[in-house]
């Protein structure tokens, strides 16, 4: 079975809910495994996830046919390398409406690149529905919802459905204020502060050992995914298209 | 066989995107393995010619000569629809020839099927140009292409006129030409390549390209919505005769 590559887009409609946070978490847990690895910054006003990845994540604007090329010709060509896109929400209806209109999907495919979007969920009615409008739009992507709970309180489960149930949720969980500056600080890496535990871990690196955990779990589960499809089982994207 | 076609493509103004809107004709033509021969009227250094290197060249629809290289060779070509890119400025004129010539008189009769695109521009004037064509083409698949290629800005007609206008002609079809992103068209242009070839990542040889996939999505996208449009008309049916059988079945058989 050849190898798929993933594409992280980590999206959201709504500001401040944890995008950017999810994608260095990302990011950092990839870099870990010592995988060829690149980033995008879809928010051009500010580019936060750039600044904290100088040398892994670049940020584009989307917003006119040059800067469209300039990424999606780029994650065609970068089937070799995981990609994370820390998709600002300015910019979220033109990127799903390009990704679209281009055929994105179907070349990826191709590519064996796997789109993923980490949809990053809160409770007001409008985002459960565009969820729902997304995945219609986006057959044969994957779609995970990531409920951050310093960002929203509750998670609506049958609001958000995943593509494939056991994929269920990624929860990205609360942290004390008080050390919650710790990891905003300029140039914090996750992967560095999980490297040095002096004193035995603290509530940071059980917080980031958490959710690493819930991403070697998404990985496994997308790896058995691909181990269905391949071998003509499970309800997967792939299945569907070939009916 | 089916019955020889003549398509017209016409404007009586200029930079209205009449070539643009020939090439997607003969790009769905070729699609559905349609037999298909060109004449461009932008002599000596045809538009059409570029994108469509085995259209012939024709000087003027308007001369006798040129006239004979059309008109008389169309039940004799192996192709089934010859399609001819009227310079602007010369459909009335070259309607006007048709009929003289008693083209128009074979069309009536049913040993031809004709068809128009007249293709409007986003001003009045192009409404004025309906009213002068209307006389020649009672017999004729007639369509009014609004055309938006190259354009963003809705057309500048107010509704009561183009009501008034377009009652006039009770038989024409209103086709739309939705716009194509900017960079992509361009693209398209400098590759000199039919819209299909660059979407299948081709240069004019034959040989893979290296066309951006963005825009390539761009192009793929914009041509499905004007053959949307010809398959909304129903354009393969209008000299497609032969058989009940669809014409995509036949196209299909065709090639076998």
């Amino acid at each position: 079975m050849p190898q798929q590559t993933q594409l992280y887009i980590v999206a959201s409609q709504h500001p401040r809910v944890g995008k950017t946070l999810v994608s260095r978490l990302l990011l950092d847990f990839f870099r870990l495994s010592g995988r060829p690895l690149v980033g995008y910054d879809l928010d051009p006003r500010e580019p936060t996830l750039a600044g904290y990845f100088p040398n892994l994540a670049w940020p584009v604007d989307i917003a006119e046919t040059p800067g469209q090329m300039a990424l999606f010709d780029r994650l065609i060509a970068d089937n070799w390398r995981t990609t994370v896109i820390d998709l600002g929400y300015g910019l979220f209806e033109q990127f799903f409406a390009v990704m679209a209109e281009i055929g994105f999907e179907k070349e990826a495919r191709r590519q064996l690149i796997e789109p993923i979007v980490l949809f990053i969920t809160d409770s007001a009615p409008t985002t459960a529905r565009s969820y729902a409008e997304l995945q219609r739009r986006l057959p044969q992507t994957t779609f995970v919802p990531v409920h951050n709970e310093a960002a929203s309180f509750m998670f609506m489960h049958r609001d958000f459905p995943p593509t494939r149930p056991e994929f269920g949720f990624i929860r990205i969980p609360r942290l004390s204020p008080v050390v919650r500056g710790v990891i905003d600080r300029p140039g914090f890496s996750f992967g560095a502060y999980m490297a040095k535990q002096p004193g035995g871990p603290t509530e940071v690196h059980t917080w980031i050992g958490n959710i690493f955990a819930e991403f070697r779990n998404l990985e496994l589960q997308l790896l058995l995914g691909q181990v269905q499809s391949s071998l003509g089982g499970g309800r997967t994207t792939t299945a569907r298209k070939m009916r | 066989m089916a019955k020889p076609t003549l398509i017209l493509v016409g404007a009586d103004k200029g930079g209205v995107g009449k070539t643009t809107v020939a090439r997607t004709l003969l790009d769905y033509f070729t699609a559905h393995h349609v037999p298909t021969r060109a004449f461009d009227s932008e002599s000596p250094k045809g538009t059409l010619k570029r994108f469509h290197p085995d259209a012939s060249d024709v000087v003027d629809a308007t001369s006798v000569a040129d006239q004979m290289r059309i008109i008389d060779t169309l039940s004799t070509t192996d192709s089934t629809v010859t399609v001819v890119d009227v310079r602007a400025g010369l459909l009335s004129p070259t309607l006007r020839a048709l009929r003289d010539i008693g083209f128009l008189d074979a069309v009536k009769k049913g040993q031809i099927t004709f068809i128009v695109f007249h293709i409007l521009g986003s001003s009045i004037a192009s409404l004025n140009e309906i009213e002068e064509t209307a006389p020649f083409t009672a017999d004729a698949k007639y369509f009014l292409v609004k055309n938006f290629i190259n354009n963003t800005n809705f057309f500048e007609w107010d509704q009561a006129t183009h009501t008034s206008y377009f009652k006039k002609l009770k038989d024409a079809v209103v086709l739309t030409i939705p716009k194509l992103n900017e960079m992509a068209y361009e693209q398209v242009e400098l590759a000199s390549v039919p819209f299909l070839t660059f979407v299948a990542n081709k240069n004019p040889k034959g040989e893979p390209a290296n066309y951006s996939f963005v825009l390539r999505g761009y192009v793929r996208h914009w041509l499905g919505n004007v053959w949307a449009e010809y398959d909304r008309v129903k354009l393969l049916d209008i000299f497609d005769t032969t058989s009940a059988a669809g014409p995509r079945a036949q196209a299909a058989s065709s090639r076998s």
